[in-house]
C-alpha cells in the first residue's frame, strides 16, 4: 500500500510541471512567432497573433545589418578564451595535484579564494589596465579578463578530475622512465578528456555569452560581439520587433547545435557556468 | 639527463608563445591612436550619432571630401546614450577619434580642461567668411572660456511643441495652447475624446527634462538655470523650480499623459513617436528631429496632420514665451592626439560647403547658417523648416538643454529625481532638497 | 634514469625552493616524478595580473577622484564618507538585498521542484525537461532583449496579460512599485532552468536504496521527499544559493538592458549604481568605492556559506559536477 502511493502518478506534480511548462515555453513560442513574420504584420496584429505569412526575410535583414561580422567576433574570443584557458588552466591543475611544493598548494588557496571575486565589480581597472596596455577596443581586451575570471573554477574542476587518475599509474610511468611533462601528455591529458570537454565548453558559454567587459572594454562596430550586437539593435530597431527576435534566436543557434549534437557535455559545462 | 626539464622549459616558451599570439589578435585594427607626425593613412575617424537619415547627409560630405584629400574619412556612429559612454571612456583611452560629434557647454567641457581638443579659434579667426557662415549666437554657444572648440556643423534643435491637427479637430480644439491655462484646459476636452493629450516617452527621462526646461524658462526665466549650470546648487531653490514641478505634478494628475508613460520607450518606432502618430496623442513635447523621423517612418501623417507650435505662455510667468530650449545645434571637434589635426580642420570647412547644407534643408533640417531664409521657403519642408528658422531667429535665448549643460556627475540625479516627480514619488520640496544636498 | 622534481633546471638558476632537492634525485620504487612549481606560473601569473591586481585596483581607486580623463588624484576617505552619508547608496543597498532575497526565496523552491521533478526516469519528463532548459540557449543579453518586447505596455505581451494581474494599462515595467518584480521574474525565467539541472544531476544520484528503505517504513511521497530527497540536496542547495545569492549580489546585466535602474530608482542595485557611477556620470572613484563594498559583500557572503556549511564539502560538490 505504501509501495503504491510513490509509485502512482503524480497529478499535483504534473499539473504545476504544467504550469512551468507554459511560462518557460510561452517566451521562446512568442520570440520565433515574433521571428518569422514581418514587421508590419507584427505591428498591425498585435503580438499575440500567430504569423500568418510564414518568413524567413528578417534573417536576410539581420545578415545586412551586421550580424554575421558580430557572431564571427564573439566566435573569435570564444576560441582564443577555450585555448587560452586550457593552455593556463591544465599545467597548473596537473601541478596543483602532482606536485609537492608549497607553491602549488598556495596558487590552489588563492584559486578557490578566486571563485569568491565577482568579476564585474572589478570592470573600472580592468578598464584601466587594458587601456595602459594599449589593448582597448581590441578582441584580445575581451578574452584576458573573461579567461582570467573563469580560472579558478575551472582549476577547481580540472584538479577534481586529475584528481581521479590514480597514482599506481604515474609511478608505473616514472618506472618506464617518463618525467613529469612526458606523463603529462601521455597519461593525464587522455584520462582527463572528458572534465577538458567540461570546461572548454564552459569556457566558451561564458565567452559567448559574455556581456559587461565587451561593452566597456570595446568601441568600434568592427570589434562588436554578438550580445553588444543584440544591444545596438534594440537601441536602433527597437521599431522591429521581429527583426530583433530573429537575431536573438540567431545568437543562440551556436549553443542550440551544442544542445542537439553533445547534450551531455552542454549540460556538463553549463552546470559550470553558473559558478560565474 | 637533463632532457625532461629542457622540455619542459621549451614548452612553457611555446605556451607563453601562444598567449603572446592571443595578445597580438586583433590589435592591428586599432584606430587612430598615437601621437606624432601627420598620417594620411591613418584616415580620419568621425564619430557622431546613428541616426540613419542624417547620416545619409553626413557620408555624402564625407565622400565629397574623400574625392580629393589624402587622409580618408569615415564615420563610426552610435545611439544616443551608448555614444556619450563609447566618447567618454575612448577619449579616456589612447584610441580616441579624430574629430567627433558633440553638443558643446557641459558635453565637452571636461576634455577641453584635461586639454584633449584642439582649439579652433584661430582656424575661425584666420577665415572670417568661414567664421561668418554661421549663426553668431549658435556659434558662440560652442564656446568653453574664449575659445571656440567646436564648429556647428548640423541642424538647429529647438524642442517643439508638436501636435496633430486631425486630433485636434477630433477633439474640437481650435489650435494649440498659446498658455498654460489653456493648455490644462485642453486636457480635458482631449480626454473626453478619448485621446491621450500628450505622449511621453517616460522610459527615458531625458524627455520628461523638455517639460521642465520650459515651464522653468517660462516662468523664470533662462537666468535660474543659467546659475544652476554655472555651478550654483542653491539656485535650485529658485522659486521658478518649485513652481515648474507643481505644474508638472498638476499635469501629471489631470491625465496629461498616459498612465503607462514610464513604460514607454522613446527609441524606435514602438514608442511615443508611433503612438503620436497613430492618432492615439494629440502633442508630444520633442526635438526637432522628431519632425525628420517622422518624415521616415510615418510620411503620410507628417503630411496630413503633423504641425509645430511654441511651448505656451505661462501666466504670470517672467520669461519670455518667445525663449527657445534644446540642442542650439551640434558641434563637430577635434582631438589634439589626431595624427591629422588639420586635414581634420580641413573636413570641418569642407563641411560647411553650400552642398552640404542644401542636403540638410533638403532633408527638413535648419542649419545653423545665416542668410537661408530664401532657400527654406523652396524647400519641400518649407513650412516646417521655416517655423524653425524663425523660432530660432527670433528667441531672446536658446537655453541648452539641462542635461547636456550641467556638470556630469549632476546629470543623472537630476533625471532620476524628475523622473520620480512625474512618478509622484517626489513633491516639488522633495526634488529640490535632494538637488541641493548632492555632494 | 632520473626524476626531475622541479621546472627550473638544466640552466636555470637555483631558487630556493628547489636547493633543498639540490641534484638529481635517484628514482625510488614507489615514487613517482612530479611537476614543479613552473607548471602552477602562468596561470597565476595571469590570474594575479587581470584578476586579483583588478581586485586591488578598486580599493585603490576607492580612495581616488579620477573622472576617467587623465591620471587619478588620491583624495583619501572622502569617497567612502559620502559612501555611508550618500541616500542613493543606502536605497540601493536595500533594493540589492531585497532582489537577492526575492531571488533566492523563488528559484530554490521552484528549482528544487523542477529539478527533482525533471530528474524521474519517466519518459515524458525526459522530453519535457528539454523544454525546461530552453532558457539556457540565450545569453542574459539576449534574455533581457526579448523580455522588453514582452513587457511593452502598448505592443507587446503586457498589453494583454496585464489587466489580468492587476495592471489594467500594462504598465508593468513603468511602475516602480512592480518593476523590480519585473526583474525578479526574468531572473526567475533565466536561472531556475540552470539550478534545475544542478538539482536534477544531485537528485538522480540518490541510491535508489534510500527511497525503497523509505517506502517499506511506510512514507508517503511527501514523507519521502521531505526526509530522504532533501536532506540528500544539502550540499547541492548549498552550492546553488551561494552561486544565486553571489550571483544576485553582482549582477546587472538585466537592469541596465530592462529599466535602466528605473523608473525612478526603484531598480538601481549596488551594482548597477556602480556602473551609473562610473560610465554615465563618470565618477570612478566614487563608483569604484561601491564596487569595493560590492567586492566585500559578494566574498564575504560566500565565504560564509562556505565556512557555515563546511567548506570541503562545497569543493567535493563542485568537483563533482
Amino acid at each position: 500500500m505504501a509501495e503504491r502511493s510513490i509509485a502512482r502518478p503524480n497529478y499535483a506534480a504534473g499539473v504545476l510541471a504544467g504550469i512551468w511548462l507554459v511560462i518557460v515555453a510561452m517566451p521562446v513560442v512568442w520570440m520565433i512567432s515574433w521571428a518569422v513574420q514581418r514587421r508590419s504584420e507584427y505591428l498591425a496584429n498585435g503580438p499575440l497573433a500567430l504569423p500568418r505569412n510564414v518568413t524567413f526575410g528578417n534573417v536576410q535583414a539581420v545578415i545586412a545589418a551586421g550580424f554575421t561580422k558580430y557572431m564571427v567576433n564573439s566566435a573569435i574570443v570564444t576560441v582564443a578564451s577555450i585555448v587560452l584557458t586550457l593552455v593556463l588552466a591544465l599545467p597548473a591543475a596537473y601541478a596543483i595535484v602532482r606536485s609537492r611544493e608549497w607553491l602549488a598548494g598556495t596558487v590552489f588557496r588563492m584559486f578557490l579564494l578566486g571563485l569568491a571575486i565577482p568579476a564585474q565589480a572589478t570592470i573600472i581597472p580592468v578598464y584601466w589596465i587594458l587601456t595602459r596596455l594599449g589593448l582597448y577596443d581590441t578582441l584580445t581586451g575581451i578574452v584576458l579578463p573573461t579567461v582570467a575570471f573563469g580560472l579558478p573554477l575551472v582549476i577547481l574542476i580540472l584538479a577534481g578530475s586529475l584528481r581521479d587518475v590514480s597514482g599506481e599509474l604515474y609511478e608505473a610511468m616514472t618506472v618506464d622512465g617518463a618525467g613529469p611533462l612526458r606523463a603529462f601528455f601521455r597519461l593525464t591529458l587522455p584520462l582527463s578528456r572528458g572534465a577538458i570537454t567540461t570546461v572548454a565548453i564552459f569556457s566558451g558559454l561564458n565567452a559567448w555569452n559574455g556581456f559587461i567587459f565587451p561593452l566597456i572594454l570595446t568601441q568600434s562596430p568592427e570589434k562588436r560581439v554578438a550580445t553588444l550586437g543584440l544591444w545596438d539593435f534594440q537601441q536602433e530597431y527597437g521599431v522591429d520587433v521581429p527583426m530583433l527576435m530573429t537575431a536573438v534566436l540567431l545568437s543562440a543557434l551556436p549553443v542550440l547545435f551544442l544542445y542537439l549534437f553533445a547534450r551531455r557535455w552542454l549540460v556538463a559545462g553549463l552546470a559550470g557556468v553558473g559558478g560565474k | 639527463m637533463t632532457t625532461p626539464a629542457h622540455i619542459s622549459r621549451r614548452s612553457l616558451l611555446g605556451l607563453a608563445g601562444l598567449g603572446a599570439g592571443a595578445l597580438t589578435l586583433g590589435t592591428a585594427g586599432c584606430g587612430s591612436g598615437g601621437q606624432g607626425a601627420s598620417n594620411a593613412a591613418a584616415g580620419i575617424d568621425v564619430w557622431c550619432l546613428k541616426d540613419d537619415v542624417q547620416n545619409k547627409i553626413q557620408q555624402a560630405a564625407i565622400d565629397r571630401f574623400n574625392a580629393t584629400a589624402k587622409a580618408k574619412a569615415k564615420i563610426t556612429a552610435y545611439d544616443n546614450d551608448p555614444y556619450k559612454q563609447k566618447l567618454r571612456i575612448a577619449m579616456g583611452s589612447p584610441q580616441q577619434p579624430d574629430v567627433f560629434f558633440n553638443w558643446g557647454g557641459g558635453s565637452i567641457r571636461q576634455y577641453v580642461q584635461n586639454d584633449l581638443l584642439a582649439d579652433l579659434t584661430p582656424m575661425l579667426n584666420g577665415d572670417p567668411a568661414f567664421k561668418a557662415k554661421f549663426i553668431p549666437s549658435v556659434l558662440d554657444a560652442g564656446k568653453i572660456g574664449d575659445k571656440y572648440y567646436g564648429i556647428p556643423n548640423r541642424g538647429m534643435q529647438p524642442v517643439i511643441m508638436f501636435y496633430s491637427q486631425q486630433a485636434l479637430d477630433k477633439a474640437k480644439v481650435s489650435a494649440p495652447p498659446a498658455t498654460w491655462s489653456e493648455l490644462l484646459s485642453q486636457v480635458d476636452r482631449f480626454k473626453a475624446a478619448g485621446i491621450t493629450p500628450f505622449a511621453l516617452a517616460g522610459s527615458q527621462a531625458w524627455t520628461l527634462l523638455m517639460w521642465l526646461e520650459y515651464l522653468v524658462d517660462r516662468i523664470g526665466g533662462p537666468a535660474v538655470f543659467g546659475g544652476i549650470a554655472a555651478g550654483d546648487r542653491n539656485g535650485w531653490r529658485d522659486p521658478a523650480i518649485t513652481q515648474a514641478l507643481n505644474a508638472i505634478i498638476d499635469l501629471v494628475k489631470r491625465g496629461g499623459f498616459d498612465s503607462n508613460f514610464a513604460s514607454v520607450n522613446y527609441d524606435g518606432d514602438v514608442g511615443a513617436g508611433t503612438l503620436f502618430a497613430q492618432g492615439k496623442a494629440a502633442m508630444h513635447l520633442m526635438g526637432s528631429w522628431e519632425y525628420t523621423a517622422q518624415l521616415d517612418q510615418h510620411p503620410a501623417f507628417v503630411k496630413d496632420a503633423l504641425r509645430s507650435a511654441a511651448f505656451p505662455a505661462f501666466e504670470g510667468g517672467k520669461g519670455d514665451a518667445k525663449a527657445v530650449v534644446g540642442n542650439p545645434t551640434n558641434y563637430f571637434s577635434v582631438t589634439k592626439r589626431s595624427r591629422n589635426v588639420d586635414s581634420a580642420k580641413e573636413f570641418l570647412k569642407a563641411m560647411a560647403s553650400d552642398a552640404y547644407v542644401d542636403d540638410w534643408i533638403a532633408n527638413g533640417d535648419v542649419p545653423a547658417i545665416t542668410g537661408l531664409e530664401s532657400k527654406i521657403a523652396q524647400s519641400k519642408d518649407a513650412q516646417f523648416g521655416s517655423f524653425v528658422y524663425k523660432m530660432v531667429q527670433d528667441a531672446s535665448s536658446f537655453q541648452l538643454s539641462w542635461d547636456q549643460a550641467i556638470e556630469n556627475k549632476y546629470a543623472q540625479p537630476m533625471l532620476t529625481n524628475l523622473q520620480k516627480v512625474f512618478l509622484g514619488q517626489l513633491d516639488a520640496k522633495g526634488f529640490v532638497d535632494a538637488m541641493v544636498a548632492l555632494p | 634514469m632520473t626524476t626531475q622534481t622541479t621546472g627550473f633546471q638544466g640552466g636555470a638558476p637555483p631558487s630556493a625552493l628547489s636547493g633543498q632537492r639540490r641534484g638529481p634525485a635517484p628514482a625510488a620504487p614507489g615514487r613517482a616524478s612530479r611537476p614543479g612549481s613552473a607548471y602552477v606560473l602562468p596561470a597565476t601569473l595571469f590570474f594575479l595580473a587581470f584578476a586579483v591586481v583588478p581586485v586591488i585596483g578598486v580599493f585603490v581607486l576607492s580612495f581616488t577622484s579620477w573622472q576617467g580623463l587623465g591620471d587619478p588624484t588620491f583624495i583619501g576617505l572622502d569617497n567612502w564618507r559620502r559612501l555611508v552619508s550618500d541616500p542613493g547608496v543606502l536605497a540601493a543597498t536595500g533594493t540589492t538585498f531585497l532582489l537577492t532575497a526575492l531571488s533566492w526565496a523563488t528559484q530554490t523552491p521552484l528549482a528544487i521542484a523542477v529539478g527533482v521533478w525533471a530528474a524521474g526516469r519517466q519518459r515524458n519528463r525526459a522530453v519535457l525537461s528539454t523544454i525546461y532548459f530552453l532558457p539556457l540557449l540565450l545569453s542574459s543579453g539576449a534574455i533581457a532583449i526579448a523580455w522588453r518586447a514582452i513587457v511593452d505596455p502598448n505592443f507587446g505581451i503586457a498589453k494583454y496579460l496585464g489587466p489580468f494581474i492587476g495592471f489594467p494599462d500594462g504598465n508593468i515595467i513603468g511602475n516602480p512599485k512592480s518593476a523590480l518584480y519585473v526583474i525578479v521574474f526574468v531572473l526567475i525565467w533565466q536561472f531556475v532552468p540552470f539550478h534545475s539541472l544542478i538539482y536534477q544531476a544531485a537528485a538522480r544520484n540518490i541510491p535508489a536504496m534510500l527511497y525503497d528503505a523509505a517506502t517499506i517504513d511506510g512514507a508517503t511521497r511527501w514523507h519521502a521527499f521531505w526526509f530522504v530527497t532533501l536532506p540528500q540536496l544539502k550540499n547541492t542547495i548549498i552550492t546553488s544559493s551561494t552561486i544565486m545569492i553571489v550571483g544576485s549580489l553582482t549582477y546587472f546585466e538585466t537592469i541596465l538592458l530592462l529599466t535602466q535602474g528605473g523608473p525612478g530608482d526603484a531598480t538601481v542595485t549596488l551594482p548597477y549604481l556602480m556602473y551609473q557611477g562610473a560610465f554615465n556620470n563618470y565618477e570612478m572613484g566614487f563608483a569604484a568605492t561601491v564596487a569595493a563594498v560590492i567586492v566585500v559583500l559578494g566574498t564575504l557572503v560566500s565565504l560564509l556559506i562556505v565556512r557555515f556549511s563546511g567548506f570541503g564539502r562545497m569543493r567535493s560538490t563542485l568537483e563533482g559536477l
